[in-house]
């Protein structure tokens, strides 16, 4: 199972626990990580998944939707490592993925 | 808004259009989608009693001036994705009627509709909303605090027609005395009255009208003002490197009232309908604060309240049926949410569902530009209703009266609970 790094808003790191075909979102809040608030559950209408993805994983993830891209535009806190927890589905891949959620909005 | 109707529609009056010749018979389902079969029973059931495992797609009734149905959360939610395929050029039923809808940017497609988007976004993002929270929660808190000594109350009159309302009006910093003016305007154009197509385009138009009337000279009186209420951020604006045009302003504006006015008010009474009679979700509600925010899109999921249409953009074959351009296909998001397929046990409030699929919103580049402020609105009364009233049950013999349309109501809810 990829090990994913999380790192919180308070600057704590975190390792997860990431079973393939699950999003990185469940993966963050299964663990527990509940200022992740996702409160959509993952169908890409709430933008409160945001974190940042280190940026040497990018070119691992799959390319934004254009409903991923508009959420992410709404957020006052989107720069060009943003994406949504929810799009991004955990392969063997994303094997010691690092990312850090974001500023709440 | 939800107040009884003046006129009851009775299929034995309504108009009837000729099936055209590109459409086979088999495909043909008498629904009219302004007084749905059962709907005594309910809106969503009302909906979900016409899909059979063997139907196609889609399939077309006589109804609303003739159109297509989609049948199943699949094709709701393809049809919604695919602009090229599926244009808004005409989205209200029946055609007659839509054809005389002027709202801005809803008619639109991409890349026209990109801009005014854009514009429509900036006033309704996350990050705009999160900063009115507080304003949405003294609103809440100001109308429960009016009636919970009182042991009961008529949800959907006294809560549901009113917090929606008045968060808006705030935002928009408009009077709350013009509501009902709003809000006659915006049941005219959701829910228009009349037996054949021409009357009922009739009575849109007047509504469509209304709303331009009424914000004309608040738009004047907002041009070029600093302000960061709704309207003053939209009128100003750009599109395209300029000005927004005032026909174009006129549109955008409206659309702001009509959106915020009738969507969010219904979706609430129905959601308070299902709570009073099952109070093991309220239970679950109460006991975690997490899931309570969470559990919103659950009830966009299970309550979905709009079918709009989409006109079909070029003749095309779609799932084996023919289609030709101009042909229009009626999207119950009410088949989406409550799609067994797509949701196991759609029925059922679950607030540990996974995967939750719906088109409340509806999709593509038109999805409701609203749902930040929706997700909100909802999420508060949840947890401001609950501080008061932990628990709450329908009234003994209630019989809720719904209305279908392409917005749902529902009005005659009342809530019973015990004084503190």
């Amino acid at each position: 199972m990829p090990i994913i790094n999380v790192v919180t808003r308070t600057g704590e790191a975190r390792l997860v626990d990431a079973a393939e075909g699950i999003s990185v979102m469940e993966a963050i809040r299964d663990a527990g990580i509940d200022e992740l608030l996702a409160l959509c559950g993952g169908c890409c209408s709430c933008a409160t998944c945001h974190v940042y993805i280190r940026e040497e994983f990018e070119h691992r993830l799959t390319a934004r939707s254009d409903d991923e891209n508009d959420l992410l535009d709404s957020s006052d806190h989107r720069n060009a490592r943003s994406r949504l927890a929810c799009q991004l589905i955990v392969n063997a891949d994303m094997k010691g993925l690092e990312l850090t959620i974001a500023p709440e909005d | 808004m939800a107040t009884m109707p003046e006129h009851v529609p009775e299929t034995m009056s309504r108009a009837r259009a000729r099936r055209p010749d590109h459409i086979p018979e088999q495909y043909v389902h008498e629904i009219d989608m302004y007084a749905l079969e059962g709907i005594e029973q309910g809106y969503h059931e009302a909906w979900k009693n016409i899909p059979r495992p063997d139907m196609p797609d889609l399939i077309w009734t006589p109804f609303t001036g003739g159109h297509w149905i989609a049948t199943n959360g699949d094709t709701v939610r393809e049809i919604y994705s695919d602009p090229t395929r599926f244009s808004s050029e005409v989205i209200f039923l029946p055609k007659e009627a839509g054809e005389k809808y002027e709202m801005v940017p809803t008619r639109m497609d991409p890349p026209e509709h990109t801009p005014y988007r854009k514009a429509l976004d900036k006033g309704l993002s996350l990050a705009q909303i999160r900063k009115v929270e507080s304003k949405v929660r003294e609103v809440a808190v100001d109308l429960i605090d009016s009636f919970v000594g009182r042991g009961e109350c008529d949800f959907s009159a006294e809560y549901a027609n009113v917090f929606p309302v008045r968060v808006f009006m705030a935002l928009a910093d408009l009077p709350e005395s013009d509501v009902p003016t709003l809000s006659r305007f915006a049941k005219m154009m959701t829910r228009p009255e009349g037996n054949t197509p021409e009357e009922m385009a009739k009575h849109l138009e007047e509504g469509n009208k209304g709303f331009f009337a009424y914000v004309e000279p608040i738009i004047q009186a907002r041009r070029g003002k600093e302000g960061e209420d709704l309207i003053t951020v939209m009128v100003n604006a750009e599109i395209n490197g300029e000005r927004i045009t005032h026909d174009k302003a006129l549109g955008l504006i409206s659309l702001l009232l009509l959106g915020g006015l009738d969507t969010v008010v219904n979706f609430l009474s129905f959601m308070m309908i299902h709570l009073a009679k099952n109070p093991q979700v309220v239970e679950e509600l109460r006991a975690d604060p997490l899931k309570l925010m969470r559990s919103a899109e659950e009830m966009f999921r299970r309550f979905p309240v709009v079918s709009e249409a989409r006109m079909v953009a070029k003749d095309q074959e779609f799932r084996g049926i023919d289609l030709k351009r101009g042909d229009m296909i009626l999207l119950p998001t009410a088949l989406h949410g409550l799609d067994e397929t797509l949701n196991d046990d759609p029925w059922r409030v679950n607030l540990e569902r996974r995967g939750i699929s719906h088109s409340t919103f509806g999709g593509g580049p038109h999805r409701c530009a609203g749902l930040h402020l929706a997700r909100m609105e909802v999420i508060v009364t949840i947890e401001e209703w609950l501080k008061r009233i932990p628990s709450f049950a329908m009234k003994q013999g209630a019989q809720p009266i719904y209305h279908s349309g392409i917005v749902a109501a529902v009005d005659n809810v009342p809530l019973i609970w015990s004084e503190r």
